[in-house]
């Protein structure tokens, strides 16, 4: 296979095309397959060849994809965007050919970003190539989600799920979060949405997830990530570490902390001290450990939800007061010397009160404050109820 | 037959320029194209350059006249009450048309260049916005915001980018907000917030967009004053986050930063407190959020603070919400909170969620006004510290 001439080729295509083989003809113009390697495929100018054996548009498409080959070879990306560009638009619009959109669709995607990374160097718009791969793959996603004629077997709706996830994938990258929305509710009014090959149904879940997860609705992210992690191949540790990134923090918010041999397992230990320090009510340490992990917690876009931990952590801290002082009712004294003790700049008693205001109108807290005896009453029964409980 | 080929692709680059190319479509107009030779020569069509060099087009100003079209303030002094008001050059500014369909807005003659643009601006603000004797103010602001919005309209046209464009820019973010603030407590009719918002929020990511090449002198006031007319938002957050570490740490961005993490933990003391802290158009930028803040705060306190027996001093209450007593007992009446001559009663069953509407937006003294100190409104908008 790896050092066939053209003419092998171009008759394993048409071979491919002829018997409707799917998968095959999608391996024949994947850069997932070994081909691509191959010297004597990559040409700079195979339209003549193509056109003998080939009808259209599968010449085209071929001969685009035998393009990109040559500009791979030659680490110009930008070109091979624009051939995977032809190749995908002479894309026929036959259903035996899902996978072949697929295989093309994501190479699509990916050089549109390798492009773009090289235009980056030099200087080009931030998105630009990516935004165009985008709309390309809408018109495509659009001809698969008004397939109505073709039977539920073999319709193009099989393809949406596979083009929203690609969509997906640069709508977080070019940070367009407002364009998942029409996507999303494609999939939820549709019948298949529970059919669809559990691959894609993972990184789907992934996506939402995220895009919950930003949106603040924690519980549904919380689902939908859990749904992710579960049912993601356990032979993708890489997967899994990413699903994790997002799991992590949401499952924090909702009061369930990770284990260390968790984090040790997938190599997340920028979590462990924020896990340590959010448990203890240790702010100091959660101010540091955020601090000094910055980098990674911004890149992944996670650094905000972190800071939500900061309500969690200011619960538990006031609850080691409670613990330490006995007593139902507490003076507000003590808590701003627990609050200056982890080093919280310039925080008076007026803001003593509002923290513990905000707590108690969360649950976390079961009381009230007094401000003429400058004291926190606390109920008798479980005054710091358990955090799972309370969100 | 290579030939053939680079042609093709040449097409697609085209295609993809102007955007939006469906797959189906494409395939339709390669085949036209094949046969239409002479679509090939067709150069890539390139952004106009303005020649117009003065505020408003010849044109414009003629048929303005004519049609007796100017505004008061473009009127040739002592001409103003004849039937036929004259324009003063110098003082007439083109004005914002909607694009509409067999307009051409592109005519060179009718545009203004970068440098012009500026001048218009500077125009604006010295001569209009800052004028003591032009009054009412809010008619001042509908002049000036839809000359501006031409301006901008100018700027897009011909796609303006560099320092002009900065400068440009900037001055209009600023004097969005400097009217937001002003303009506060006026009814809907004469002012309209929404508006405002939404041509203050396209300036802002413009400017935004504009200072992710190159270094910018500005960079960080803008940058503060987005996070802060943006308090709470996500986006504006995490955009932040990400900027270079030089902007990042700036004190103003930092400041900025820390009053949307008060905002975040829902501190409402801490984001008044902080307020204080902010010079005066940053104190313009957070104002529309103060009245969520105030409201934030009074029922976090009903629940904090419920207890029959325990009240409040009204006195302690409006140092925190920075509001003046009666001002304070009227937003506590308004949201269920009962004020009894000096003290107030936080009770949570009897705090009622009230739209936000029905408490109406008002200035702020405290916070924002005292902030101004003897800067005048063109200082402000030029942003002369």
């Amino acid at each position: 296979m790896a050092h066939i001439t053209i003419n092998q080729y171009l008759q394993q295509v048409l071979e491919a095309i002829e018997t409707r083989d799917g998968s095959f003809c999608a391996e024949l113009l994947s850069f997932k397959h070994p081909h691509v390697a191959n010297p004597r495929l990559q040409l700079s100018s195979p339209e003549e060849k193509c056109q003998q054996v080939l009808e259209p548009p599968y010449d085209e498409m071929v001969a685009a994809h035998l393009r990109c080959t040559y500009a791979v070879s030659n680490h110009d990306f930008v070109e091979a965007y624009r051939c995977q560009t032809v190749a995908f638009q002479a894309h026929k619009e036959e259903n035996w050919a899902l996978p072949v959109m697929f295989a093309v669709a994501l190479d699509l995607r990916i050089f549109a970003n390798n492009a773009e990374q090289q235009l980056q160097k030099g200087k080009g718009k931030v998105g630009d190539m990516l935004e165009k791969a985008a709309e390309q793959l809408m018109s495509c996603f659009r001809v698969c989600a008004s397939d109505n004629r073709a039977g539920i077997d073999d319709s193009k709706k099989w393809g949406m799920l596979f083009l929203i996830n690609q969509l997906f994938k640069i709508y977080f990258k070019i940070n367009k979060l407002h364009l998942c929305k029409p996507l999303i509710r494609a999939i939820d009014s549709s019948n298949l949405k529970d059919d669809y090959s559990m691959a894609q149904r993972v990184t789907y879940k992934y996506y939402v997830g995220r895009k919950a997860m930003f949106d603040s609705d924690f519980k549904p992210a919380e689902e939908y990530l859990s749904f992710a992690f579960h049912h993601c191949h356990r032979s993708c540790q890489r997967n899994k570490r990413l699903v994790l990134i997002y799991l992590l923090p949401v499952k924090m918010l909702l009061g369930h902390m990770p284990t260390h041999q968790l984090l040790r397992k997938y190599d997340l230990l920028q979590f462990a001290d924020v896990t340590k320090a959010v448990s203890e009510g240790n702010l100091l340490l959660l101010n540091e450990a955020l601090a000094k992990h910055e980098t990674f917690f911004i890149r992944c876009g996670i650094f905000l939800i972190l800071e939500k931990l900061k309500i969690i952590t200011y619960r538990n801290l006031f609850k080691k007061v409670y613990q330490l002082l006995k007593t139902h009712q507490l003076p507000l004294d003590a808590f701003l010397v627990a609050l200056k003790m982890m080093q919280v700049e310039e925080v008076d008693i007026d803001e003593v009160q509002c923290i513990l205001a905000n707590l108690i109108y969360m649950g976390h807290i079961k009381g009230y404050i007094s401000h003429q005896h400058q004291k926190l009453v606390v109920s008798k029964q479980n005054p710091f109820p358990p955090l799972s409980s309370v969100s | 037959m290579s030939r053939k080929t680079n042609y093709r692709i040449g097409s697609h680059s085209r295609r993809r320029g102007g955007g939006r190319a469906g797959g189906r479509e494409w395939r339709q107009e390669q085949y036209e194209e094949e046969n239409n030779e002479e679509v090939q020569s067709r150069a890539e069509p390139s952004e106009p350059r303005g020649t117009c060099m003065s505020m408003c087009p010849a044109r414009e100003l003629r048929e303005r006249e004519a049609q007796r079209r100017l505004h008061r303030f473009e009127m040739l002094a002592g001409t103003e009450r004849d039937r036929m008001p004259k324009a003063d050059p110098s003082r007439t500014v083109k004005e914002y048309s909607r694009p509409a369909a067999g307009k051409d807005s592109t005519r060179p003659s009718d545009l203004r260049p970068p440098s012009v643009l500026l001048k218009t601006v500077h125009f604006l603000v010295d001569d209009i916005a800052a004028s003591p004797t032009l009054q009412p103010w809010n008619e001042v602001y509908d002049f000036v915001f839809d000359r501006l919005r031409c301006v901008r309209q100018d700027m897009v046209i011909q796609r303006v980018s560099g320092p002009e464009c900065v400068a440009v820019l900037e001055r209009m973010v600023r004097f969005l907000l400097y009217a937001s603030y002003r303009l506060c407590e006026e009814p809907l009719r004469l002012y309209d917030p929404r508006i405002n918002d939404t041509h203050l929020q396209e300036c802002l990511s413009w400017l935004l967009d504009c200072y992710s090449s190159g270094e910018h002198q500005h960079q960080e006031e803008f940058q503060a004053l987005n996070l802060l007319y943006n308090l709470g938002s996500a986006r504006a957050l995490q955009c932040a986050l990400e900027l270079p570490e030089r902007v990042r740490t700036s004190p103003a961005v930092c400041l900025a930063l820390e009053v949307n993490r008060a905002h975040l933990e829902r501190n409402p003391v801490r984001v008044l407190r902080m307020a204080r802290r902010l010079d005066f158009l940053q104190s313009c930028a957070l104002h529309r959020h103060l009245g969520a803040c105030r409201r934030d705060l009074l029922m976090l306190y009903s629940h904090g603070h419920s207890s029959r027996n325990c009240r409040f001093p009204l006195q302690h209450l409006s140092h925190l919400l920075a509001l003046e007593r009666p001002r304070t007992a009227q937003l506590c009446q308004a949201v269920g909170v009962a004020v009894n001559g000096d003290w107030v009663a936080f009770s949570k069953t009897s705090y009622t969620e009230t739209p936000l509407g029905d408490v109406p937006s008002c200035l702020s003294p405290e916070l924002v006004d005292k902030k101004q100190g003897d800067r005048t409104v063109s200082e402000v908008i030029h942003g002369c510290a």
